[in-house]
């Protein structure tokens, strides 16, 4: 080691001291900011043309939120509200979306009922229903200048608004979580395989990407009927 | 065990021996103070030196190489040399304008040498009584003790195909058949004198410490880098002879005790650290795996 | 390059054409080698390969920029020190799916193992060439140990960790042979060798740093410290990270035929973002730290401070925050420039160490000759075509179907 004098150590060694204090502080904070709440999509390119023959790992399901059978999450915060926004199987089985159209602030809207429109960029558009009850409180600003946000990262920045629950605990009875919200949305994979099958010849065993718009991949002419009842908004379906 | 005269002497031996040896302490030190008094060293005083590069030319007869260039010629002294792999040793002349001082350079033949502590095949190797020695052999030409060298002494031959590392040998063979080095046998003035490294500073001190003295008081290669075996005393300050400045009085060696210190620790604690954390993260992931299939069974229910 | 069997009259294919030749007849897969990727590989190896030569019959000084003042140069700083450095996405990523568990990284785990045991392959091959006598390789070992050296610690790490990494890459050698039996028992050692490896590579990749402890006089300030074998340990890691993400995206592209589709390549990527993020931030910090214990504040005002700033504020603190971003939001795009970047940055301060701020209070200083570039380059090239040829055959990218469920590494 190369030798300091004792002068020159006393304000080094208070400057280290110092230094590794500031590192700690900051740490914290930088190691919340990496892991970051926004997960990664399983399948970030949605462009593939390979169909869909695997299930619900294709399908990201965040552990922390609560699911609606129509395809809709909510997350609760600190202060009372719930973020509320839809699902990765919505943003894919939808698409682009070139609007979304949210109900205002001070709104009111109910689980079950239709509580938003997705709009594609060829002007047709599906309903959604909302997850919950409660009074509309915010809107996320992002999307009024960016709606792809909601299909690219439906969990994160893409979340939709934030509601006041009035009936939260009654509310989540109808609400998945957990292990359930895999077998669910295995189901809703089937169901949606169901309707490529029929079209397709041999596929592959393994391998394939969920499509971005897959409802349009599936019928072109049709997809938005074909979206609305899997999202459980078709006309003739009735509110959960 | 009867007491017969042959059991009597060995345990008297025994004794003996016990008695006599030092304690362990006292063994250290004198190993230490044993090791000192074998090393011999050069004392070069630069007040006496004349400039004559008689050797100079004595290194390259005692190792069979080309003779100095511009043997008669003042102008060599223009601007510093350097040693090289066909020159051990040169003289400089010293940046003062007067008096005229000359400084003989070659190797320092370091008490802890850095070039032997930093060779991996201990090519480079001390020697008890001084001599840094060369065992070409050995030799990579890996060229870190190039780089470890404070006084930069080393030299490749860069041209070679099958090149060797070249610098000044203390002559260790004339040295192991009792003889002086070539140049310190030599010199006309007596700047160079060849003695025990500790004999040699009790004389410096002698000159530095005379009433009167011009000399600066300071013996350069004393403590440098951990003391050398060629050590000098001059009247000028020693930057103006070109001595390397910033030297510590630290072995290089120690530099890097630290670190190959650790080595034996990692050896010994990585394995049994690594195995913990690989069983911890097995048992996790097969928990989270058996416990998600329990879960799965109550949803089915 | 991908291998596309024509019906063949002849009954089974020979195992040369099978194993070696792609599935193609001999001369077929000689015509198919003709692409503008390996003829660039071929012209610079055609001049590479007879400097090398010209460098053994001529001497060091023939074909390098050494001098008695620098006796180093970019064949130790570039293909010795960088490269193992990049290699260290081996131990790394080795470590994080064997020992951490982290079982989402295993698609890239055996391409990062092919890419430490080449790219330690590839230093020591450059270090061959930089040695003024490489026939001597077995005197460290077997012959005579200079044990205060670091560099003798460096000999020893490396030759044992080149085994370990052989060793490690059995498993798909032996997979591409079709000796499953062999391949278990090469399997069943792969947590051993993995931790042998990390134990190794903590030793070697500080040592290398290590090495510059003797130069207290001749290494900037700024550079040197007590603490260089810490700072080349930490950095390697961030280095491996980097190289992994590089490695990956370009392979994907490259093989894409060879490679298994449903790998989350883009979320691996963003993980080891995450990872490498953190290790830069702490890196800069205990760089940091190093310049607080020297008391080194005032040369931050010099060139070679601003130089210093450079590589700590645009190659270690950028990067960090650009991975962390990127990872945070998911822009994958971003964190594979920022991996390359990160690269660069590694390689900038191995060779600041070894050659930049080395000696730079000295009159004489050193610029590498063609030769040297040329040299590192086909050396590269050689090691990136061994990459190629080894990942068209072997499954490294993929996994062989037969071997999919069982007790697999």
């Amino acid at each position: 080691m190369i030798p300091h004098d004792i002068l020159t150590l006393y304000s080094a060694k208070m400057l280290e001291y110092g230094i590794a204090v500031l590192f700690l502080f900051l740490f914290i904070p930088f190691w919340r900011y990496v892991q970051g709440p926004a997960k990664v999509p399983a399948f970030a390119t949605a462009r593939s043309r390979t169909p869909v023959t695997r299930a619900a790992e294709w399908f990201l399901t965040p552990a922390d939120r609560l699911f609606h059978r129509g395809h809709a999450w909510i997350m609760g915060g600190d202060d009372g509200l719930v973020t509320v926004g839809l699902d990765d199987f919505a943003a894919k089985l939808v698409g682009p979306f070139s609007r979304v159209s949210l109900p205002a602030v001070g709104a009111s809207v109910g689980q079950g009922e239709q509580a938003w429109r997705l709009v594609a960029a060829d002007g047709r558009s599906v309903d959604m229903l909302s997850p919950v009850d409660g009074t509309v409180v915010e809107l996320n600003p992002a999307l009024a200048a960016s709606p792809a946000l909601a299909e690219r990262d439906p969990y994160g920045n893409g979340w939709l608004m934030k509601v006041r629950p009035s009936r939260l605990r009654a509310n989540r009875i109808n609400l998945l979580a957990g292990r359930a919200v895999h077998r669910w949305m295995e189901e809703a994979a089937a169901g949606l395989r169901g309707h490529f099958a029929p079209g397709l010849g041999a596929l592959a065993q393994d391998g394939g990407v969920p499509v971005a718009g897959m409802a349009r991949a599936v019928d072109p002419e049709g997809w938005d009927r074909l979206a609305a009842a899997l999202l459980l908004t078709a006309e003739e379906d009735s509110d959960a | 065990m009867k007491l017969n005269r042959r059991t009597f002497f060995k345990m008297a031996g025994a004794a003996g021996a016990v008695a006599l040896a030092p304690t362990t302490k006292a063994a250290a030190a004198t190993n230490a103070e044993v090791l000192d008094a074998a090393r011999r060293g050069v004392l070069v005083d630069t007040t006496k030196c004349i400039g004559c590069r008689a050797c100079e030319a004595a290194c390259a007869e005692a190792n069979t190489l080309p003779g100095p260039a511009m043997l008669d010629d003042a102008a060599v002294f223009t601007k510093p040399r350097k040693t090289s792999t066909v020159s051990f040793t040169v003289v400089n002349q010293a940046a003062v304008a007067t008096p005229a001082r000359f400084v003989k350079r070659q190797c320092m033949h370091c008490v802890e040498p850095a070039c032997a502590s930093a060779c991996l095949v201990r090519a480079l190797d001390k020697t008890p009584t001084g001599p840094v020695v060369y065992h070409k052999d050995r030799c990579l030409g890996c060229r870190y003790c190039m780089v470890a060298c404070p006084f930069d002494v080393p030299k490749y031959e860069y041209d070679s195909a099958l090149p060797y590392v070249k610098k000044c040998t203390f002559c260790a063979d004339r040295q192991a058949r009792g003889e002086a080095p070539a140049c310190t046998s030599v010199c006309p003035s007596g700047a160079l004198t060849f003695g025990m490294r500790n004999e040699l500073l009790d004389a410096a001190r002698e000159r530095l410490y005379a009433k009167d003295s011009p000399y600066v008081r300071h013996i350069f290669g004393e403590d440098e880098v951990g003391g050398t075996s060629w050590m000098y005393i001059t009247d000028i300050p020693f930057e103006k002879l070109g001595m390397p400045a910033g030297l510590g009085s630290y072995a290089y060696s120690s530099l890097t005790q630290a670190s190959l210190a650790a080595v034996p620790f990692v050896l010994t604690l990585w394995p049994p650290l690594l195995m913990g954390i690989y069983t911890f993260s097995k048992r996790r992931n097969e928990v989270g795996a058996h416990g998600s299939d329990a879960r799965e069974e109550a949803d089915h229910v | 390059m991908s291998s596309s069997t024509t019906a063949t009259a002849a009954p089974a294919r020979s195992w040369a054409s099978d194993k070696l030749f792609l599935g193609l007849p001999f001369w077929e897969y000689l015509k198919s080698l003709a692409t503008p990727g390996n003829f660039l590989a071929g012209l610079i190896m055609a001049i590479g390969v007879p400097l090398i030569a010209y460098r053994f019959i001529f001497g060091l000084g023939a074909a390098t920029n050494l001098s008695q003042t620098n006796p180093w140069g970019i064949w130790i700083g570039f293909d010795m020190l960088s490269g193992v450095a990049l290699a260290a996405g081996g131990y790394t990523l080795a470590t994080s799916v064997y020992i951490f568990g982290l079982e989402k990284y295993h698609p890239v785990v055996r391409p990062a193992v092919l890419t430490g045991f080449l790219g330690y392959l590839f230093a020591v091959l450059g270090l061959m060439a930089d040695l003024g006598r490489p026939w001597n390789l077995p005197v460290p070992i077997f012959f005579s140990w200079g044990g205060p050296s670091v560099m003798f610690e460096i000999a020893w790490c490396v030759v044992l960790y080149l085994t370990v990494l052989g060793m490690e890459f059995l498993p798909p050698v032996f997979e591409w042979l079709g000796w499953p039996k062999a391949r278990l028992w090469a399997v069943r050692m792969t947590i051993g060798l993995t931790v042998f490896g990390v134990m190794l590579s903590t030793l070697h990749q500080s040592s290398l740093g290590g090495l510059f402890l003797m130069a207290p006089t001749k290494l900037h300030p700024l550079w040197y410290s007590p603490f260089i074998p810490a700072y080349f340990f930490i950095s390697s890691i961030a280095a491996g990270l980097s190289m992994v993400i590089v490695e990956s995206a370009l392979s994907h592209r490259a093989f894409e035929s060879r490679i298994d589709h449903k790998t989350d390549i883009n979320g691996i990527a963003l993980g080891l973002a995450r990872g490498a993020s953190i290790v830069l931030f702490a890196y800069f910090f205990v760089k940091l730290q190093g310049v607080a214990d020297g008391g080194r504040w005032a040369l931050l005002a010099t060139p070679y401070g601003y130089w210093f700033l450079v590589e700590m504020l645009g190659f270690i603190l950028l990067p960090s925050m650009l991975f962390a971003y990127g990872a945070r939001h998911s822009h994958v795009t971003l964190v594979r420039w920022t991996a390359a970047w990160t690269v660069l940055g590694i390689i900038v301060n191995r060779l600041n160490v070894s050659v930049i701020a080395m000696n730079w209070n000295v009159p004489d200083r050193y610029f590498p000759s063609v030769m040297e570039v040329m040299v590192s380059i086909t050396l590269v090239t050689i090691g990136v075509s061994t990459f190629r040829w080894i990942v068209n055959r072997m499954p490294v990218l993929n996994e062989l179907p037969e071997y999919r469920d069982s007790a697999s590494h």
